[in-house]
């Protein structure tokens, strides 16, 4: 490694006041959001949180072990139906289905992962992409119409503050009436700030843990982990359930904010998983921070260009660029932009930012040995 | 992409599908009669839904002057009777991107943003002005909600036009909650006529339940005798929802349903497996709810299983949402003889050529370059109109031009359409008549003249007076 | 039986519009190993443009030659510009590639073509429907023992074979052919020998694509539209038929498709209960993965499908 012109240790001083100036930022405008944004900020960033707590479900799986799922919309499905049901059938609160999401998810994800122990590689992305494919095929199967509510789908699966409604509790606060008459938006603001972070400090507690350093070691060398003593096949099904538990969470929440579930939402079908995993990527695969940097660039992204088939709208310097079109140019941008990331960073924005980071800090690592440790912040572990 | 996109929309495109009808009073919506929006009056304590929301609706009873909004269950009663002043915004989240239903949907907006230059140029709200700013949803229902706040933000005065019934569905409790009104969801699903739960909602499309049972009414006359008839439909919520209105209509006009194949909405391929199905039980009548492009497959599928199984005829019935001379034109031959319905005039018609809205509609959008999208933009043209003189009508009411006005004109409201068919007559009663879009008439396609003859009379008897 | 017979025809003039597609996905596959998740799409692109050529006036056959031209050069320039350079670092790159393709293509055709007067149909100012390569009137079909066969389907049926006689005799009498055999199954020898490895990728991209769009046109014309989701089925389908058939078999790829097709079309007529049309895609799927597990070379193909 060329020497950079700065040297940080890592758990040093100037680590820990660089890691704390991030958090207090981010805690800042975390806090910031809710309060004093715009109704359209804030509903932006519960878009952006629910596609980032997706990309580092979807990141724990591929980023961590390889293995390419185009299915995960079926999990956000799960999530999404866990709620619905339970909340439009049964009358529970909201609330109480995050957890049975969950359980449901693992399970499906973990049997799930069963072939996947078999098959690698782009034929695992055949498999899921087929599981993507069949889920709403099944939430629409006629025998399960009575659950489901088929092809129609669920109505009133949210928090209405109405009064036909009843009223739900959680632990003894009731929020429709506090809530009532006010701006709910908030509300599912801090519901996905809180998924978000569930799924960050999971990730990052497998990650870190032991497990996590046997998952990199499966994804670079699956014999040779086998070989050193990674029991491949319990590993595998784990976080492959683990993936699948978290991806149904923000599934949860899309069914409490927009108060319906129906088998054709974009995000239960194969083009949410597409969108799942170029979020991701674009952020950097194999790295925390990646989804966070791809979900947030891909809304500002798409909310920037979504009247651009209005030419009047385009700033007039990329007038030339995309006047023609007669649609919006956010996908377009996104695809060239994944493409273009391929050759110049496969690692992603976060990847690159790391690699560029490099040249002019350098992070000595703690001794082995010595407990929680930062991500070597230089360069990425390279697949 | 394009899975998702169901397109139950689609629904839309066709330029005959808008407004139609049925208001079949919506029973369990009249008792309440008034003041609907008790709904957020009664708090948290509610479960005893029928004391606690109903002993307000006395307050305000303006049987008299007709339906009127209750705004003190707004988050900000002040704004909802603020006078609007100068120029009306109108928001609207359509399909853009996203494949095959943003590129379905196209024309919609096409013809919505037409319109209201054509109203600013003509002068049609006075000294006001009217603006509108449509945002992309990606039809993804996670996606309308930002769409919606951002808009908001930027002082939308009202919404109109929104597609989808998850992406309406998805924003109403926001729109509800805040007092804007949400005016002409582009869907016609049976829910925006909820007036009690949500005042501030109304649809524009003739409710699917409405449509199934002018089908059955016109079968029952083809066949006193009752008949054998055969369900093909697309397989989401669009379709599912006429499905079940006819299933649920079939014995009362003594039909029988033989078979039922479904096709869904992202299945590019012809429905080959299906109607070799519905063949096989050789059916009096095929009842057909495809979308969009699936239109064509279907019919000419239909006329090969026709023409193979000699002595088969039966009668077909199609939803309006194919019911644009552009779709039945590329199924060729094969769509001779249907049967569908409409209560909007077909703008390529030659017969209507001479019409003098039908004219004035396409010279002027012939004038803004859209002449491409004319056929299929009618449904967004008439959705702005309506729109238009809802606003219109708010002005002229006693506290002038406020959130609370629209959507006070928007249920006591009586409109025809400059492009409706003669005899339309669109109107919304409170909470009497929640749908505005009743009336349909029957039409049977020829192809020889590649026109639609009228079959019967214009059916009103839904639309409640 | 008659109904039988019908669900059999029917299941394998579905079938053999899988297998067309699906022989596109298989000489990608033989010569570079990787699976091209946008091969529909770029079939639909070049299928848009034979619309396009069409709205010029051109016949069909014209337009379709113009279609499989710009195929081939767009399939030859993918594997030159984008699938080399990345195909060095890792499959892993190579398929978020194809995967960024699909959609820009995807996204591309909507940004030209949106403004149709019929939007996502096909149906264009010049043209009343897609046309289509075989006659397909209603009463063009033949009658086999009381079942029809439509004059289209045997249309597909002859050009897929066709296709594959022409493949076969590539692969096995001609210098190209030979050449891309070689590099399929050693790249790094095949280079030693003499043979221009780049020169065989780059044609096979292009002869993949060209057969695609071939397969769009055909597809196309059976819909009488052609759409922004006209092909993303079928490529599930095609893949789920190259799989079954072995994915570097062309032989295998027809005969996967034919019976996916037939498969399909059995399970959703004869299982209206359980299978039904709602579940008919859950068929492929479970050929995808029983053939995965159990013999993840497919029928027909050469044992070397990635597995642990």
């Amino acid at each position: 490694m060329k020497t950079a012109p700065f040297t940080i240790k890592s758990g040093g001083t100037a680590s820990w006041a660089i890691r704390i100036a991030i958090a207090v930022v981010l805690a800042g405008l975390a806090l910031w959001i809710p309060t004093s944004a715009s109704n359209g900020l804030i509903d932006s960033c519960i878009t952006a949180l629910t596609l980032m707590a997706c990309a580092m479900a979807l990141n724990l799986l591929l980023g961590y072990t390889g293995q390419i799922s185009i299915g995960h919309s079926a999990f956000f499905g799960i999530g999404a139906y866990t709620t619905g049901i339970l909340v439009a059938q049964y009358g529970w609160s909201p609330f109480q289905t995050f957890a049975v999401a969950f359980v449901v998810a693992f399970v499906v994800g973990a049997l799930v992962s069963l072939p996947a122990l078999r098959i690698k590689g782009v034929y695992l992305a055949l498999v899921t992409l087929a599981l993507g494919l069949v889920f709403p095929q099944i939430i629409k199967w006629p025998k399960l119409e009575w659950l489901t509510g088929g092809a129609r789908g669920l109505d009133k699966t949210g928090f209405r503050f109405t009064k036909d409604n009843p009223t739900y509790e959680i632990f003894g606060w009731n929020p429709w009436g506090t809530l009532r008459g006010e701006n709910v938006k908030p509300f599912h603001y801090w519901i996905a700030m809180v998924i978000v972070v569930i799924v960050y400090l999971a990730c990052r507690g497998v990650v870190k843990s032991r497990a996590g350093r046997s998952l990199v070691a499966i994804r670079d060398n699956e014999t040779a982990a086998a070989v050193m003593g990674v029991n491949l096949a319990g590993t595998k099904a784990l976080v492959f359930g683990l993936s699948a538990a978290l991806c149904s969470l923000p599934g949860c929440l899309s069914a409490i904010r927009t108060g319906n579930v129906t088998p054709d939402s974009t995000n239960l079908t194969v083009a949410g998983s597409i969108t799942f995993l170029i979020v991701m990527v674009v952020g950097g695969a194999g790295s925390l921070w990646g989804p966070i940097v791809g979900s947030v660039l891909y809304v500002f992204v798409t909310e920037l260009t979504g009247d651009w088939s209005d030419k009047q709208a385009i700033p007039a310097v990329l007038r030339p660029l995309f006047g023609w079109s007669n649609t919006p140019p956010g996908t377009g941008i996104f695809a060239v932009l994944l493409i273009v990331l391929m050759f110049v960073a496969p690692f992603g924005i976060v990847g690159m930012y790391r690699r560029l980071q490099a040249r002019v800090v350098t992070v000595v690592p703690k001794p082995a040995g010595t407990g929680t440790i930062a991500a070597p912040a230089a360069a990425p572990v390279e697949a | 992409m394009k899975r998702g996109a169901s397109a139950r929309l689609l629904a839309a495109l066709a330029a005959g599908s808008l407004l139609v009808a049925a208001c079949s009073g919506d029973d369990e919506s009249t008792d309440g009669t008034t003041a609907e929006t008790t709904a957020e009056t009664s708090g948290g304590e509610t479960t005893v839904a029928d004391t606690g929301g109903e002993t307000t609706v006395a307050e305000t009873t303006p049987e008299a002057e007709g339906w009127a909004v209750d705004t003190e269950a707004c988050i900000d009663p002040d704004a909802a009777n603020a006078p609007i002043e100068g120029e009306v915004k109108i928001g609207s989240a359509m399909p853009l991107t996203g494949g095959v239903a943003a590129a379905a949907f196209a024309p919609v907006k096409g013809g919505f943003e037409a319109y209201i230059k054509y109203a600013n140029e003509n002068g049609l709200l006075g000294d006001m002005t009217v603006s509108a700013t449509i945002e992309d949803d990606q039809y993804n229902k996670d996606l309308t909600p930002g769409a919606v706040s951002k808009q908001i933000d930027a002082g939308v005065h009202l919404f109109s036009g929104i597609i989808g019934s998850p992406n309406n569905a998805a924003v109403r409790d926001t729109l509800n909650e805040e007092c804007i009104p949400q005016l002409n969801a582009l869907t016609g699903s049976p829910a925006w006529g909820e007036v009690e739960d949500y005042p501030w909602t109304t649809g524009i499309l003739v409710p699917y339940t409405v449509e199934s049972k002018v089908y059955a009414a016109q079968l029952a006359e083809l066949y006193p005798e009752g008949a054998t008839v055969a369900l093909f439909y697309v397989n989401n919520e669009f379709g599912q929802v006429y499905a079940d209105a006819f299933k649920e209509l079939a014995a009362d006009y003594n039909l029988e349903i033989v078979d039922e194949q479904t096709i869904e909405a992202t299945d590019a391929a012809p429905p080959t497996s299906q109607i070799t199905s519905i063949a096989s039980k050789a059916p009096d009548v095929v009842m057909a709810v495809p979308l969009g492009a699936g239109c064509i497959g279907f019919l000419t599928e239909l006329a090969a299983a026709k023409a193979q199984n000699a002595g088969w005829a039966p009668a077909t019935f199609i939803t309006n949402t194919c019911a644009s001379s552009l779709i039945l034109g590329a199924a060729g031959a094969a769509a001779d003889g249907l049967y569908t319905s409409g209560n909007l005039k077909d703008v390529t018609a030659p017969a209507n050529a001479e019409d003098p809205a039908v004219k004035e509609y396409l010279a002027y959008m012939e004038s803004q370059g859209l002449s491409d999208i004319a056929a299929t933009a009618a449904a967004g043209w008439t959705t702005a109109e309506v729109t238009v003189a809802i606003i219109k009508q708010a002005m002229e009411s006693p506290e002038g031009l406020t959130r609370a006005s629209i959507i006070n004109a928007a249920r006591n409201f009586e409109y025809t359409p400059m492009l409706a068919r003669e005899g339309v007559v669109d109107r919304m009663n409170g909470a009497e008549d929640p749908f505005l879009a009743e009336t349909l008439q029957v039409l049977q396609y020829d192809f020889e003249t590649a026109t639609f003859t009228d079959v019967g009379e214009l059916i009103t008897e839904f639309e409640t007076s | 039986m008659e109904l039988f017979l019908q669900r059999l025809f029917d299941g394998l003039s579905q079938g053999s519009v899988y297998s067309l597609i699906a022989l596109g996905l298989v000489i990608i596959y033989r010569g570079t190993g990787h699976l091209n998740f946008a091969q529909g799409e770029m079939a639909l692109f070049c299928t848009y443009v034979v619309y396009q050529c069409g709205e010029w006036g051109l016949p069909i056959g014209v337009s379709v030659i113009i279609g499989m031209g710009v195929g081939f050069a767009l399939g030859a320039a993918t594997e030159v510009t984008l699938i080399r350079p990345v195909a060095k670092k890792s499959a892993f790159a190579v398929f978020i590639v194809t995967l960024g393709l699909f959609q820009f293509l995807n996204w591309l055709d909507g940004a030209i073509w949106s403004d149709q007067p019929l939007p996502n149909s096909g149906v264009g100012s010049n043209q009343q429907s897609f046309p289509s390569l075989f006659p397909n009137k209603p009463d063009d079909f033949i009658n086999v023992f009381g079942a029809a066969i439509k004059l289209q389907s045997i249309g597909v049926f002859l050009l897929v074979l066709v296709l594959f006689g022409l493949l076969y005799l590539l692969f096995n009498y001609t210098k190209l052919g030979l050449a891309m055999n070689a590099v399929a199954s050693n790249p790094e020898s095949a280079k030693l020998v003499g043979i221009r490895t780049n020169m065989v990728l780059m044609v096979s991209w292009g002869l993949a694509a060209a057969i695609g769009a071939l397969g769009g046109v055909v597809f196309a014309g059976i819909n009488s539209n052609v759409n922004l989701g006209l092909m993303f089925t079928v490529f599930i389908y095609a893949s789920a038929a190259a799989t079954l058939g072995g994915f570097d078999s062309p032989g295998g790829a027809v005969l996967g498709g034919l019976i996916i097709g037939v498969i399909e079309n059995m399970a959703a007529g004869y299982a209206e209960e359980w299978v039904g049309q709602e579940l008919k895609v859950g068929v492929a799927l479970v050929v995808i993965l029983v053939v995965l597990l159990v013999k993840p070379s497919g029928l027909f193909g050469t044992a070397k499908v990635e597995r642990v």
